[in-house]
């Protein structure tokens, strides 16, 4: 009875929780320069789409969404890994990680 | 009330991932952010997703963030100037963003029935899933993550070795 | 949730989180005694009967001492790091079983603070975040030698937990459950006649990766050049003053705990007695809470087995070197443990355990 009333409040509220993870998110993608902060700000818009998975597949009761959330979570990782890659070959050339100063294709 | 709290708590740290000066900070904001993530997750009963969030993106992706700002010396920090059109401009286009889907959730999510018996979290029921009517998808992520480790150590290697 | 289950749920976390806290001052006392014996030496006799007193001294020493924090360094990180290594240690001991029920206040109150459906990825997740507090500790300090040291010792955590992880998910197959009570509970009574019905006679090869990636896992010698004591001063918390290094040794003697406790709890039977099971012991003995303390010391003892062990095992063998440490891991038990999941897959469909 306690769980269901938890499900219940999964409503208007907390989906203002995901859509503001997700654009704070966005914002963060948009703004800042550092490629890091950048990359976080990713992970910050997926774990968005893992709240919502999460609150939806615990309102209707089947495991899917749990199925999918997993699967977004390994992808999510590995993301991060290859993005970690290539910020690291991006300070090799250039001694900085300021996505501004990447502004030729050459070199 | 508690569900208030965390959420604040989350939303709060997140803000401080995107807004902090110091890198190393944006990351303590990560890992705490995630601690919140895991906490919602854990009072809507999902104890499986949440102890994943928790080994995986806090206890590993952070991990592997504050590796590489260790690895990287900043010698100035950068981001000294934002300009403000531009912050206006990313902001509005968020929250607008946000209001639009919040509106279309709002009306799909918000009519789906509430089942009264909840057996959909464990582990036990997640796994049968995964194993029986998503193992393509399950198997074609083993081969992906083989192609992706690959893929990092050769964009990781170090520069000018000569083949032996 | 009342006023007494609330009462009877802080009163576990307390005595419980107490008792592991105690572990501290016995382990640098039986430390210092053992390492002395191994070397042929007295060890520390001065301070009381045998010495028996020097971890009250130490710990004055730790109090009474200045605690520098250096002009040069991020003080909030260098605050916060000690700290950050000491909550996951403590958080950790939540899940693991002590003993079965308890009659309390006329309830029945199993001797374990929380009990959850996976606790054995609480504990893993949990210990995984056990790399920060070093992590953070070698950076704050500004010193390229921390950095290094901290460096090395948070890949080579990261590295032994994936050893660790799939030892344990061969125990969570044998057991068919993530709960660390049930998998306990499993384990009473006898095997084939003549075997206490323990982990270890079904996952041996488990155990020993187990056993391998705990060592590695807690920073602990033959694993120890993160904090060697001869080569990079003192590693990661070599800016450290008194209070702080405290927290750090802390969090270390505690994490052993921890780690003792998952191995007797996955492999050693908790806290059963070898041959005899809960119902025959409760004939004998009459009463509920009669039975919960001779549970209690059973897993107290098994428990003081293995930091005997990783007392033994420190003042025995020597260090290794860093690339061994690594390509033990990644190259042998990773290869090991996925291997002991194989086997054991094939061997429980063959014989035909139905979960």
């Amino acid at each position: 009875m306690i769980l269901s009333e938890k499900l219940a409040s999964i409503g208007y509220w907390t989906h203002f929780v995901t859509v503001a993870l997700f654009a704070l998110g966005l914002i963060g993608f948009l703004i800042r320069r550092n490629a890091l902060i950048v990359l976080m700000s990713l992970e910050l818009m997926l774990n968005a789409v893992n709240l919502l998975l999460v609150q939806i597949s615990m309102r209707t009761g089947t495991s899917e969404g749990m199925v999918l959330v997993v699967f977004v979570i390994t992808i999510a990782a590995a993301e991060v890994a290859v993005g970690l890659g290539i910020i690291l070959n991006l300070y090799r050339m250039k001694k900085t990680v300021d996505l501004d100063s990447f502004r030729s294709l050459s070199g | 009330m508690v569900f208030a709290i965390f959420s604040v708590f989350t939303l709060l740290t997140a803000a401080g991932v995107i807004l902090s000066r110091n890198v190393i900070y944006s990351a303590l904001n990560l890992v705490l952010c995630f601690f919140g993530l895991a906490t919602l997750y854990l009072l809507w009963g999902a104890t499986f997703i949440s102890m994943i969030q928790i080994l995986i993106y806090a206890g590993a992706i952070v991990v592997l963030f504050v590796f590489v700002v260790m690895l990287l010396n900043f010698e100035k920090p950068i981001d000294q100037s934002v300009k403000l059109p531009l912050m206006l401009l990313s902001g509005a286009g968020a929250w607008g963003l946000a209001f639009l889907l919040l509106r279309v959730l709002s009306k799909s999510v918000g009519e789906i029935p509430i089942l009264e018996s909840n057996s959909g979290a464990s582990v036990r029921t997640v796994s049968k899933l995964l194993f029986s009517q998503y193992v393509w998808p399950f198997e074609v992520l083993t081969i992906f993550l083989l192609a992706l480790i690959v893929g990092i150590y050769v964009l990781a290697k170090p520069e000018g070795e000569e083949k032996k | 949730m009342n006023g007494l289950d609330f009462l009877i749920a802080a009163l576990k976390a307390i005595v419980i989180l107490v008792a592991v806290i105690q572990v501290v001052p016995v382990m640098i006392y039986v430390e210092r005694k053992v390492a002395a014996l191994i070397q042929d030496r007295p060890g520390p006799n001065r301070v009381g009967p045998f010495g028996l007193f020097q971890p009250v001294a130490d710990a004055l020493k730790f109090l009474l001492k200045e605690d520098p924090i250096p002009h040069y360094t991020n003080r909030l990180l260098y605050t916060l790091a000690p700290f950050l290594s000491l909550l996951p240690a403590c958080l950790v001991i939540a899940a693991l079983p002590i003993a079965d029920k308890a009659i309390l206040f006329g309830r029945e109150v199993t001797i374990q603070i929380a009990e959850l459906d996976v606790s054995l990825i609480y504990i893993l997740a949990i210990g995984s975040l056990g790399v920060y507090g070093i992590l953070f500790g070698g950076w704050a300090s500004n010193n390229k030698y921390s950095l290094i040291g901290s460096l090395r010792s948070a890949s080579q955590m990261v590295s032994y937990e994936l050893p660790l992880g799939l030892a344990a998910v061969g125990a969570v197959m044998v057991f068919g459950t993530f709960s660390l009570r049930e998998m306990v509970l499993q384990q009473e009574g006898t095997l084939l006649g003549f075997l206490p019905n323990w982990g270890i006679f079904y996952q041996p090869v488990g155990f020993l990766i187990f056993l391998i990636s705990s060592f590695a896992e807690t920073n602990r010698l033959p694993f120890d050049l993160p904090e060697t004591e001869a080569e990079l001063v003192a590693g990661f918390h070599t800016e450290y003053g008194s209070m702080k290094f405290a927290t750090f040794f802390m969090a270390e003697y505690m994490n052993l705990a921890t780690m003792a406790g998952l191995m007797t709890v996955m492999y050693f039977g908790g806290w059963h007695l070898p041959w005899i099971t809960d119902a025959a012991l409760l004939e004998l003995l009459g009463s509920q809470n009669l039975l919960c303390l001779v549970q209690v010391l059973t897993y107290i003892v098994k428990v003081s087995c293995f930091m005997f062990l990783y007392v033994l095992i420190r003042w025995t063998l020597p260090r290794f070197r860093f690339d061994q440490l690594l390509s033990l891991s990644w190259g042998s038990l990773i290869p090991l443990g996925l291997l002991n999941i194989i086997v054991s897959a094939t061997l429980m469909y063959l014989i035909g355990v139905k979960q």
